[in-house]
């Protein structure tokens, strides 16, 4: 099954939202525990004295994802860098997406962003994997002549195949942050790209963090290369 | 955790045992049974610290003080120094790649020598990093005063030790509550300085060598004979023990096998070669006894001497960066020395508590900055510097006897990335040399050092006869 890292800032009390859990149910899920450590303290001496804590706080939350459907099993990692290590562990584990998550209700309506360089074949197939044969609305979102390898047709109807009634979206905005944040109102959660690393990712952040603060739900990432390994 | 789990280590009077854990170390990663580790530092942040621990009481601090000892021969001093420390740098590296763990040079000698001269360096070595902060603080105390008078405002120099005092409280304080992106500011920090101090020793340089401007009358090269370039060499060593802090942090750094060494010898190198650069610009602006009459700030009329006002503003500038880099290099370092330390059970376990709010070892900062502090009211900068020598010569003179002990035995855990050239003539000369530097310091130093080293081998008795930590790695 396809599989999905959740990173949980686990010893600040962040929590997965249930409706989170039951989207995923159709995937397999490694929940990534991690804490941000400051440089003045070894990751060592953080693990030292909080991994029991953790682990069985992390422990608990696999437990909801494993009821909610699919495998579930985690880890927990003490780093300075969060994504650095979202990143290695979905290689790790090889994760076709991970999750920035983010307080919702039950999800009903996902908005899927085509937008950008992303690989949308690879976006396509994940939404079909976690649909499945759930009542999900489903809105394909693209930027207004940003027409890439997929037309919007194209997806919609590769999508239909599978079973899924998707919506189609041509948004005005000038960029694809814009046309998300502007889509969002009326969806859930939020399933886009993993984008290249720019300049302006560097300056401002990773657009799908931003996005992710944006519109406060969680946002799905599919990410770009292969997973090294299954 | 518990005595049950680790039986054949030991407890120590609290009924603690060391914390041992199945680790396996990756290139970017540390997996152990419950968590994984990330690695975050890479060979730029690693050369950042070692550079920048030590560029700053070299250049800065000593230029008057050893030219007032050693004559125009302080260059010889600080090459000798710098030639120790290569001879250390390389067996340090070779033990940082085989164990890269938290603690640098406390971690190889406990697990090759055995817990007594574990506890008694360890300790030492958080006792030495707080003397060495002490001496980096009043350094820069003395540098602040300097820079408010080449800004026309006088504060007189019994101003010094207030303005350190305040610093390090300051300093402790910003390390507890945290300091994001300091590493990169460090970098940032380091790397300024390096280009400061290039243009200024380069044009000195060309001066003195009389490439531009009259060629200076060279002064005799020895003017006190060989011994005091011995002396002075115990005094400056002080200045090359920013490599060891490279190996504090080998938990950390990302693909240990090659950045460790690089970043050790590395550092050793660029900065040996900038402070002799230093010493021989400085004494040839001015003669030795003149140079010796400035004190601890000769390198600003060094830089005004040559490139004149601008050249002076440049040198405070620069001195002030870089004597407030090595201390706080030096405050995070002694955390790290306390967290090693009480993680094997010789310090109780609460030293090395973190907090949840800051994600800062509070206590372990705490107990550095509270000696720290009153080790600066004493404002004695030869005798904080060469307590400091002393305690770290000690710990690379039992580095280099580790890996000797290391390297005949060869237990089957022992798999170094990195093996140090010239084996063994280089960890015995390195050993030899450590030991016979501390015998050219002045007896008050020999006398502390010895006191601190004495308490700690106290302390060991009391606290952890029973824990065994030799070979203790899995």
């Amino acid at each position: 099954m396809t599989r999905v890292v959740v990173p949980v800032a686990v010893l600040e009390n962040q929590a997965v939202s249930l409706g989170l859990v039951d989207l995923l149910g159709t995937m397999d899920v490694t929940v990534m525990g991690y804490h941000v450590l400051p440089e003045q303290t070894p990751p060592d001496q953080a693990r030292h004295q909080y991994s029991d804590r953790a682990n069985e706080a992390l422990a608990d939350i696999a437990a909801e994802f494993r009821d909610a459907g699919g495998a579930a099993d985690y880890r927990l990692v003490f780093t300075d860098d969060k994504h650095a290590s979202v990143r290695r562990i979905a290689d790790e584990v090889g994760a076709r997406s991970y999750v920035i998550p983010g307080a919702t209700g039950t999800i009903d309506r996902l908005l899927v962003s085509l937008s950008g360089d992303v690989a949308a074949d690879r976006i396509l197939e994940f939404v079909t994997d976690l649909v499945g044969d759930r009542e999900i609305q489903v809105t394909l979102l693209r930027v207004g002549g940003d027409e890439g390898d997929t037309s919007l047709a194209a997806a919609q109807s590769q999508l239909a195949a599978a079973g899924i009634d998707a919506q189609t979206v041509s948004a005005t905005a000038s960029n694809p942050l814009d046309a998300v944040v502007a889509a969002v109102p009326d969806h859930d959660a939020i399933v886009m790209g993993e984008h290249a690393p720019s300049l302006r990712s560097f300056l401002f952040g990773d657009i799908t963090d931003r996005v992710a603060e944006e519109s406060v739900g969680p946002v799905l990432v599919v990410r770009r290369d292969p997973p090294a390994s299954e | 955790m518990s005595a049950e789990e680790s039986p054949s280590l030991g407890t120590n009077i609290e009924g603690d045992a060391p914390d041992v854990e199945r680790a396996v170390e990756a290139d970017e990663t540390t997996y152990t049974e419950d968590a994984d580790l990330e690695r975050t530092l890479g060979l730029p942040g690693g050369l950042a610290i070692g550079v920048g621990t030590m560029i700053g009481a070299g250049i800065f601090v000593f230029p008057g003080l050893a030219a007032g000892r050693a004559g125009p021969a302080a260059a010889g001093s600080f090459a000798l120094g710098g030639l120790v420390a290569l001879l250390v740098a390389l067996p340090t590296s070779e033990l940082a790649t085989a164990m890269p763990k938290s603690g640098g040079g406390y971690y190889f000698i406990s697990r090759g020598l055995g817990t007594l001269a574990g506890t008694v360096v360890g300790l030492s070595l958080w006792f030495g990093l707080v003397f060495a902060t002490a001496f980096y603080l009043v350094g820069f105390g003395f540098y602040v005063v300097d820079t408010f008078a080449e800004l026309g405002i006088t504060l007189g120099s019994g101003l010094v030790i207030p303005i350190a005092l305040v610093f390090g409280v300051g300093f402790t304080v910003l390390n507890v509550t945290g300091t994001e992106n300091a590493a990169k500011l460090q970098n940032a920090v380091v790397a300024l300085l390096l280009s400061i101090l290039v243009v200024v020793l380069a044009w000195g340089s060309a001066d003195a060598l009389g490439v531009i401007g009259p060629a200076s009358p060279p002064e005799r090269f020895l003017p006190f004979g060989p011994f005091p370039v011995l002396t002075t060499a115990a005094l400056v060593f002080t200045s090359y023990l920013g490599f060891a802090q490279v190996a504090t942090v080998a938990g950390e750094m990302k693909r240990p096998g090659r950045n460790l060494p690089l970043a050790m010898v590395g550092s050793v190198v660029v900065v040996g070669i900038l402070y002799v650069v230093t010493i021989f610009v400085a004494t040839s602006a001015f003669g030795s006894v003149e140079l010796a009459s400035l004190g601890e700030t000769a390198m600003v009329d060094v830089g005004r001497h040559y490139l004149g006002d601008v050249g002076a503003l440049a040198i405070v500038f620069g001195g002030l960066l870089a004597t407030m880099s090595s201390a706080n290099a030096s405050i995070l370092s002694t955390s790290r020395a306390v967290y090693a330390v009480s993680k094997d059970a010789l310090l109780p376990r609460w030293a090395s508590r973190i907090n949840l709010r800051y994600g800062t070892p509070h206590v372990a900062l705490g107990l550095a900055g509270g000696p720290i502090l009153v080790l600066v009211a004493t404002g004695r900068v030869e005798v904080l510097a060469e307590v400091a020598s002393f305690l770290h010569l000690v710990l690379y003179g039992l580095i280099c006897v580790a890996l000797l002990v290391l390297r005949r035995d060869e237990p089957d855990w022992y798999d170094p990335d990195f093996r140090t050239p010239g084996y063994p003539v280089v960890p015995v000369v390195g050993a030899l040399a450590s030991f016979a530097l501390i015998g050219f310091m002045q007896p008050l130093s020999q006398i502390i050092g010895v006191g601190v080293m004495l308490a700690t081998a106290g302390w060991y008795a009391y606290y952890a006869r029973d824990v065994s930590l030799k070979g203790a790695l899995s």
